[in-house]
Formats: C-alpha cells, structure tokens, sequence
C-alpha cells in the first residue's frame, strides 16, 4: 500500500490561532480548559471547556464561516489556482450546521414566533460548501458523520481515492465548533468531568473542546513529508456508548490497520491514544492495546491539551502530532500523572524523542465506530 | 472495475396529509434478530431496509456497511433541539445519541452480525452516489470484498414543517424511503454495476449513444442543466418517475427500485461532476 503524504495542514485550535503556534504550544506543555457557563437551561450547566481562542462569541452562528476558509487556505497555498479548481474535499464532523440552526430555532423562540420550527435546517454539506468556496473549488465532496472517529474515516476515505488513482490531491478536514446541543448532551449522559485524565487512576470522564483541522493529501512524494500509509476502521457492537471493556474489538482493529499497511508491531514507535479520560473508554483501549502489543510502544494522549474535538479529532490530534513528530518529538500526555493498576500502561509524562518509523493513531467513537491509523516518519 | 448488486430492497412511502408514518413494527419483527429498543425512526427504517435487503444471505466476514442521507436522523435532532431550547433542559440520553452519526450504522451492524468497516456519508442530494464511489475504491484496494450499501431518508411530521427544512413548495408531496443494495465485486450473480467518468458532454453523448435503449431508463440526478440535459433528451429520452413522493435522496430510490425489479435493460443515472465533467452510473447490461 503506498499511502499519501501530507502536503499541507492548516488548523485553529484550542492551542492557538493556526498550526504553528498550536504544536509550539502543544510541545511547551500549555493547556488548561476554560469554564463555561451555558445558560438558558433551567439548570445552567458549567463546565470545563477547551475553546478556539478567536476572542468571538463562542456560540456565533457565523464563527465557522469565518474560521473554517482560513483553515483551508493554509493547508491548500501549495497548489495551484487551477489545482484548487477541482480539489475534492472530504470532511469529518459532527456538528456540521447545528450551530446554524440552534441560532435560528432560539431567534424564533425569542420572537414568540407561534410556528417556530425545530432543526430548520440541516446541512452536513456546510463545512464541505464553506471549504468549495473558499477554494472556488467545484471539486467533489464526501461528509463523513461516524462521531468521534469522522475525520479519521474522511481521511481513510481519501486515502484510498488517492490510492485508486482517482484523484492527485484531497483535501481532508476535521471541524468541530462549539454548540449547546453538544455541550448539553454529553452533559447529560454524565460523562464529561472537570478535567481530563487519560489512563489515570483518577480519570472521571472528558473534557470537550473545539477545533478546525485541515490536510492536503498528495498521492504523489513530497520529499521530507510524512506519509498516512493507511489504517482500518471495524465496527463494535458490545454497547452504543461503550466500547467492549474487553478490548477485543480494538485490538481487532489495529490488528487490521497493521495487516493493512504491512507494518510490523516492531516498527511501532509510539501511539497516538484515543484517551479520551473516561473509565470505561480508556479501559477498553488499554486492554486492546496490550492483547497487541507485548510490549507497548511510548503512548502519547493529545486530549489533555486541546480537549475533545468528537468527529474533528482524527484531523485535528494528526496535524498536532505530526508536527511534533516533524519537530522531532513524541509530545507528552497532559493530565497523566497517576497509573491505575488495573489498565497497566503508563503514557509519556515528558515529551520523548522521535525517531524515524511508524506512529499509530487510534480513534474511537460512540456506536463503537473505530478507526486507527498508520503514520510514517522518514529517515 | 464493475461491481454486482446481488440483492437489493426498496421501501418508498408517500406520506399523506393528515396521515400517520406507516407502523413498520411487523416488518422489523420479520427482519430482526431481536427487538431493537430506544431506536428513532431513522434507524428503524435502516433496519428495516437492511433486513430485507439481506434476508436468507450468509454475509460475508469482511462485508462493509455504507450508510448514506442527506438529512439523517431528523426527529431525533428535532426532538432534541426542542427539549434544549425550547423546554430548556437537557436533551434525554437516548434522543442524544440516536443523532449522533454512527447510531443507526450500529444498530444495522448489530442486527446483521456484522464486524467490518462501518460508515455514514452525506452529499445532499446526491448520497447514493458519493457511498457507491467510497465502495468502488474500497473494493478496488480489496479492503472489502461485500458491501451493504444504504440510503436512508425519514419523514419527520408535520409535512409543511418537513417541506420548509428541504425549502420544498407547499404542496410538494413527500416520502419517506430506506434503499438498499448488496454489492460485490466478484462473481456473475445480480446485475452489474459501473461508475463511469466522462470528462465532457461530448463523451457523455457517445456513452449514451453506445448504451442508451428505449427498453430502459435514464435519468438525470441533479438539476440546473437544463440545457445540456434538454439538448440531449431530444435524442435520449429520461424515464418520468411514478408519481410518488419525493425525499433528499430520489436517485437512490430510482436505483433501488430497478435493481429489486426483474427488468433487463439498463438504467443510466447521470450527474454533474467537477468542472465540465459527468458522473455516470450505470446498472445492468
């Protein structure tokens, strides 16, 4: 399997305005989530948050349109005019317009319009349309909404028209933006905690954030660039919310992403972790982990930086980890501090170099979507 | 490279005014291996469409499940924006996860035994043909050698309310629709299955020039062509849809629909690609 190289990235992130500033933040060590009050409910809720620091009102409708096109045109200022014309564009999310449409509904209510309508619109398309635009691409579009693995699939996606020859370049992107309806869900299936504490004996639960991630794929070799040389994504059907504690299916799944790359458990020099910080998620990918590895590799965990990104995360937490990688570090796991005992493992706590070879980086969603990629670093 | 549709089924039902959604209780009590609970709509009518699609078949271990919707789990995300920003509370926990993308992939998955890769694609207007395009390249790489492949479009009551989120006219009619086809790359069973390119008008009119019969059926997925599609249904006449409802993904019912059915000649659906392009697909001889 050839794989694709990544070409250009681009990226607003709870670290910074764009993907410099993001992984210099990453590798310093900053991070803390800011508190949020959301109000309007008969019980405000307030919660730890990790936000895109934009100075704009955190749920205006209009931020994604302004933030998005930038994204795009960073990762997309190596090609051409008429590169960009015809550029597909896959995109993972799980937000998409809801942000669009909880300002509408809340307008209407607002009025005392007698008829407001509920969800008055719906547009997976938007993050797609807002890139087409700012591209002037007429290019194909793909909207992939798998939850929390979305733009790992989008990726995956792309990666094998690129693969099939179809296409030179794709455009991937990862878009996560703040809205109640995620914010209050998560809240009230009560796994959201104060911070975030992957693999830690005193994990509660996550921490959700925002970000904006985008990267050109090209089929073709870019000399220095790290490459996707593939990966897997299964399906786990033990629980809608909770993945099989017994780690079988994503030991399943990153079984498949090596047999699919043809890279050996030897190879491996670090992995990217899911670690999302809730109990029952980090025991089952500890357990899957170590049914592969019998020995692991150095585990790094992003969330502790950036929070939750849901469907963004595949996009975002690649080009934060690659670029570390470039820059010749494996980043440490913030919120780590304690081993639990019973998961065994004991994710990086400072950063760690990083040597040529292959990086993995696990995804894993509600409706037990998984999903694991395979990076590669060159010599 | 051609793909087969092995089997497919086709669930279209025109909602009427004043009308409840049909009860699809006794079908999914036919299709399922056990009761599924707590489920929306939206994911009963991908059971259910699944079901049927694949009932008596031995799926195979690597078969891949595509979803794909324009709108998705609509009553789900009303219900939901309702109890937030209307009722001012918490949306509940099972309203909340059946809108999040991977519910209804999981609980086919669940229903089917089915372990392989697992996806939800949107493109309005045109979903049938961006998940048949994520096969076709899955199946090419040989990541999958089966795939399950629906579109999935729900009603959500009342009509005009429905009709405004599509921006439809007031008397539009509408439907509601679960559309399924089992695909294969190998094998001479069912009917085949092509995605062609075609760079320009003129190479569409030498396709449909090669292929078109008057036995079969063309037609065209998305609008404002009117005049490339007026020049050339003057050679190559576009089959006129029964008079039914409609929902975001027609094209997937129109392709269903002929698969499930015993005819023999082939069905053209045409659509706009990149720049001057055309994206062909074309099923049967």
């Amino acid at each position: 399997m050839s794989g694709a190289y990544i070409r250009g990235v681009g990226l607003a992130s709870p670290l910074g305005m764009d993907a410099e500033s993001s992984i210099a933040a990453l590798l310093s060590g900053a991070a803390q989530p800011a508190r949020l009050t959301l109000d309007g409910l008969t019980e405000p809720l307030n919660l730890s948050y990790h936000h895109i620091p934009d100075g704009a009102e955190l749920f205006d409708p209009q931020r994604l349109g302004r933030l998005l096109p930038q994204v795009v045109r960073a990762a997309t200022e190596s090609l051409s005019e008429a590169e960009r014309a015809t550029l597909p564009v896959f995109v993972g999310s799980s937000c998409f317009s809801v942000a669009l449409a909880e300002a509408e509904y809340a307008a209407s209510l607002a009025r005392g319009t007698v008829d407001a309508i509920a969800m008055p619109r719906c547009d997976y398309d938007y993050p797609a349309k807002l890139a087409c635009a700012a591209l002037r691409s007429s290019g194909e579009t793909w909207s992939y909404n798998t939850a929390c693995s979305s733009s790992a699939n989008a990726l995956l996606g792309a990666l094998r028209f690129l693969e099939a020859g179809v296409y030179d370049h794709a455009l991937v992107l990862g878009v996560e933006c703040a809205n109640r309806i995620s914010l209050a869900g998560f809240s009230g299936l009560q796994v959201l905690a104060e911070a975030v504490r992957p693999f830690d004996a005193a994990r509660r639960g996550m921490v959700l954030g925002e970000g904006l991630g985008a990267v050109l794929f090209s089929a073709r070799h870019v000399p220095g660039a790290l490459r996707i040389l593939g990966g897997a994504n299964n399906c786990d059907t033990h629980n809608v919310t909770t993945a099989n504690p017994d780690g079988r299916s994503i030991a399943e799944v990153l079984r498949a992403a090596l047999a699919a790359t043809g890279t050996d458990i030897g190879a491996v020099r670090a992995i990217k972790v899911h670690g999302t910080g809730s109990v029952s998620g980090d025991q089952a990918e500890a357990a899957g982990l170590s049914q592969v590895f019998p020995t692991l590799p150095s585990l790094s965990g992003l969330k502790g930086y950036i929070g939750h990104s849901l469907g963004a995360c595949g996009v975002v937490e690649l080009v934060l980890f690659a670029g570390a990688l470039q820059r010749g570090l494996i980043p440490s796991t913030a919120g780590f501090s304690a081993p639990d005992p019973a998961l065994g493992l004991r994710p990086l706590t400072g950063s760690a170099p990083a040597p040529a070879g292959c990086y993995l980086l696990n995804h894993f969603g509600f409706g037990g979507n998984n999903t694991v990629l395979v990076l590669e670093k060159p010599a | 490279m051609k793909l087969r549709v092995v089997s497919a089924s086709h669930h279209l039902h025109t909602v009427r005014e004043g009308e409840p959604l049909p009860d699809l209780t006794p079908t999914l009590k036919q299709v399922c291996r056990e009761r599924p609970r707590r489920v929306d709509r939206f994911i009963e009518l991908a059971l259910l469409g699944s079901g049927l699609c694949v009932q008596g078949r031995q799926l195979k271990p690597d078969c891949g499940l595509y979803l794909g919707s324009g709108f998705g789990p609509m009553g789900s995300n009303v219900a939901v924006q309702e109890q937030l920003l209307r009722d001012r509370e918490c949306p509940k926990p099972f309203d909340f996860m059946n809108i999040l993308g991977a519910s209804a992939g999981f609980h086919v998955a669940r229903n089917l035994g089915l372990k392989g890769p697992n996806l939800f694609i949107s493109r309005r207007g045109a979903s049938l043909e961006a998940a048949l395009v994520a096969v076709q390249a899955d199946m090419q790489l040989g990541i999958v050698s089966q795939a399950l492949l629906g579109v999935v479009e729900e009603v959500t009551l009342p009509l005009d309310q429905h009709r405004q989120r599509h921006e439809w006219h007031a008397d539009t009619p509408v439907a509601e629709g679960s559309h399924w086809l089992l695909l294969e790359k190998d094998g001479t069973a069912g009917k085949p299955l092509r995605l062609v390119r075609l760079s320009d008008l003129k190479e569409l009119e030498d396709y449909l020039q090669a292929y078109y019969s008057p036995s079969g059926r063309i037609y065209w997925s998305l609008g404002g062509e009117a005049a490339v599609i007026g020049a050339l249904s003057q050679r190559f006449m576009a089959h006129t849809p029964i008079d039914s409802g409609i929902h975001d993904s027609q094209p997937a019912a129109w392709v269903a629909e002929y698969a499930a059915s015993d005819e023999s000649g082939p069905l053209l659906l045409i659509g706009i690609g990149p720049g001057e392009s055309y994206r062909l697909l074309h099923l049967g001889p």
